[in-house]
């Protein structure tokens, strides 16, 4: 497995640390702070104890009737609070089981899957975490508008009340889905729809965001805007994120670090470190350091691809 | 979760100062996209839809026409082959027949619709609860499935004389012949369509935890109404029939007795009258139901609208 330590709550650029603790009072206050407190104390097997996400030594097989697939292998590697973390890896490799797994929506055959030290479950009963589908996956009847505020809606009983009304409509404005709230879904093109599915995840205001894939259907042009929008938005609201793409440039230029998976069954090859300051811009992109790191993030492909 | 998402707006203020001009430009360029785009640039005004009033005219016309094109045929054949109207009478004659008793054929019809309509509702919340334990229970499920097919393969007007003896000169044996006429198309439909569920959709739901009846509300039955509506449109006609079928067997008036008399007494005009009448029952229920269909239903592909809507 990796070789790199996995533990990076310390080792994300001072200033992007800085800038997004401080003076914000966010939701996730609490784990924010206990984040911050224990991130230096790195217990032996390269775990922290507050890791907002944690996969242990993770393997996964689907049964069906006619084949037995081994999706994850002893995958292991943690996600800190407020950090920014994509996995990637060739198509079929579990990056989705892996969302799912975190979800607390599958269970693990062998190991563990924490969040906040706490079974997924757990988290997914109290509604700590914004899904975001491979597919936009939004109800045809309902509007844009009460597409978005569907996830608050339900299960009512726990203790999420969703972002102020005032917050979701700013939110809504700087995703750009401000003129389209009356319309239906299928008046919208399919990169609206996926904005439509990302704000619907904001909108729960929950900590965690797990996000698979959610540029897939925008053109080059749009996607490289929505990464420096996302990147904005997650700035202002504190989330951690677990983030699922195909693409090497989005998963550097979003992420504290990139997990690099292989071929099915999926294992962790490499964690690279992403050390580009925060808060990013579409510029960095020009940088010779980023293209270093995708560099590294694509010879850690093939690599993986080999195996 | 106290000030959850708090402050969306407001930029950290250390950063807010230097970055301001670049953050901004470049959140206005993602965020803004389809929307300002256009404001940069010159004013299109949208092509004229193409009005074609003749072709308007004639496709709201088209439908009479056929109806009337139907009528005139039966007509003119009737006279060429100069059949007698016992054998064939003439629409004319019918319609003239229907003009001249208004009273008579409204009384028996309200019965027969009255009958149609009970039975129909019966059929639906029936057929929509076991649907919804069949699709929550497979126990259940299996356990019922051989009782529905037995129901549908069972000519049910065969039971009539069997409700009679149950509940006589009341207007029930008609009612529940229209219900189980009509209730194994809407169990079935329901069925499928509380099962159609999208699965991302579901998957989402269940990453907040939704519960049963939530799924239920949210899911199941949206998704189930197209199928629902399909089945009710040919459940129309079924309850049609099984309220006329009741009356033939025993009744003393709705439009089955009305025709059934006729024709023991040979009253031609008034038999085919009740035909017509049924008809046009039946036809006006049916539009009842698509203008019903097409505003619940305005978000289905069923319903040519929005920009991917398949013209003809
Ligand atoms: N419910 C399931 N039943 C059976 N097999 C499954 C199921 N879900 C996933 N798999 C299999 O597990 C493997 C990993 O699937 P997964 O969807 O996690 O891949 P992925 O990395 O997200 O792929 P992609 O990039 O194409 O989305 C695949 O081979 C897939 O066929
Ligand atoms: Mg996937």
């Amino acid at each position: 497995m990796s070789g790199r330590g996995p533990a990076v709550g310390a080792n994300v650029p001072d200033d992007g640390l800085t800038t997004r603790h401080s003076g914000q009072p966010f939701g996730v206050g609490a784990s924010a702070a206990v984040g911050a407190d224990v991130s230096a104390d790195v217990s032996d097997d390269g775990l922290t104890d507050a890791a907002a996400v944690s996969f242990e030594n993770v393997s996964k097989w689907f049964r069906s009737k006619a084949r037995l697939t081994h999706a994850l292998s002893q995958v292991s590697f943690s996600v800190e609070p407020e950090e920014f973390v994509s996995l990637i890896g060739p198509s079929g490799c579990g990056k989705s089981t892996m969302l799912r797994l975190a979800g607390g929506l599958l269970e693990a055959d062998r190991g563990r899957v924490a969040v906040h030290s706490r079974p997924p479950d757990e988290a997914r009963r109290q509604k700590r975490y914004g899904f975001v589908p491979q597919h936009p996956a939004l109800l045809p009847w309902r509007t844009v508008r009460d597409n978005v505020s569907l996830l608050c809606e339900v299960n009512r009983r726990s203790s999420v009340a969703g972002m102020a009304e005032h917050d979701k409509l700013a939110m809504l404005d700087a995703i750009g889905l401000t003129p389209f709230l009356d319309a239906l879904p299928q008046e919208l093109s399919g990169g609206l729809q996926q904005r439509a599915s990302i704000a619907r995840a904001f909108a729960l205001g929950a900590p965690l965001l797990l996000m698979d894939e959610p540029f897939s259907a925008l053109d080059e042009i749009t996607r490289a805007d929505m990464r420096y929008l996302l990147l904005d938005l997650w700035r202002r609201n504190a989330k951690t994120v677990l983030f699922v793409t195909h693409s090497i440039p989005e998963a550097v230029a979003l992420s504290d670090r990139v997990v690099v998976l292989s071929g099915r069954p999926g294992r962790v090859t490499t964690v690279v470190e992403v050390a580009l300051s925060r808060p990013r811009h579409a510029g960095v992109e020009d940088s010779d350091e980023f293209h270093r790191i995708l560099a590294e993030v694509r010879d850690a492909l093939r690599h993986g691809w080999s195996h | 979760m106290a000030g959850s998402g708090s402050a969306f707006e407001e930029a950290p203020p250390e950063t807010a100062a230097p970055e301001a001009p670049e953050a901004s430009q470049g959140l206005a360029a993602a965020a803004e996209g389809d929307a300002e785009e256009i404001a940069g640039r010159r004013f299109e005004e949208p092509p004229e839809l193409p009005r074609r009033p003749l072709r308007r005219a004639l496709l709201l016309a088209a439908p009479f026409a056929g109806l009337t094109g139907l009528l005139a045929v039966w007509e003119v054949y009737v006279e060429v082959r100069d059949l007698r109207p016992l054998t064939l009478p003439q629409p004319s004659q019918v319609l003239r027949h229907v003009a001249e008793n208004p009273g008579f054929y409204a009384q028996n019809g309200w019965v027969t619709v009255q009958e149609a309509f009970l039975g129909f509702v019966l059929a639906f919340v029936a057929a929509v609860v076991v649907a919804t334990v069949m699709a929550h229970s497979e126990l259940f499920e299996r356990a019922s499935t051989p009782v529905i097919v037995l129901m549908q393969s069972t000519p049910v007007a065969v039971l009539v004389p069997i409700f009679l003896l149950w509940f006589g000169f009341s207007p029930w044996p008609k009612i529940l012949t229209a219900m189980l006429f009509a209730w194994v198309p809407f169990v079935a439909n329901a069925l499928i369509g509380l099962r159609s569920v999208d699965v991302d959709t579901h998957e989402l739901l269940r990453s907040v935890n939704a519960g049963r009846w939530e799924i239920y509300w949210r899911l199941r039955i949206p998704h189930s109404l197209p199928y629902l509506f399909a089945a009710g449109r040919i459940c129309v006609g079924l309850a049609l029939v099984g309220a006329v079928v009741g009356e033939f067997f025993n009744s003393r008036d709705g439009l089955g007795n009305a025709a059934r008399v006729a024709q023991s007494r040979l009253l031609v005009e008034q038999l085919w009258g009740s035909v017509f009448v049924l008809a046009f029952i039946g036809v006006a229920f049916v539009l009842l139901l698509m203008a019903v269909e097409k505003r619940v239903l305005r978000w289905h592909a069923s319903q040519a609208g929005g920009h991917r809507g398949i013209q003809a």
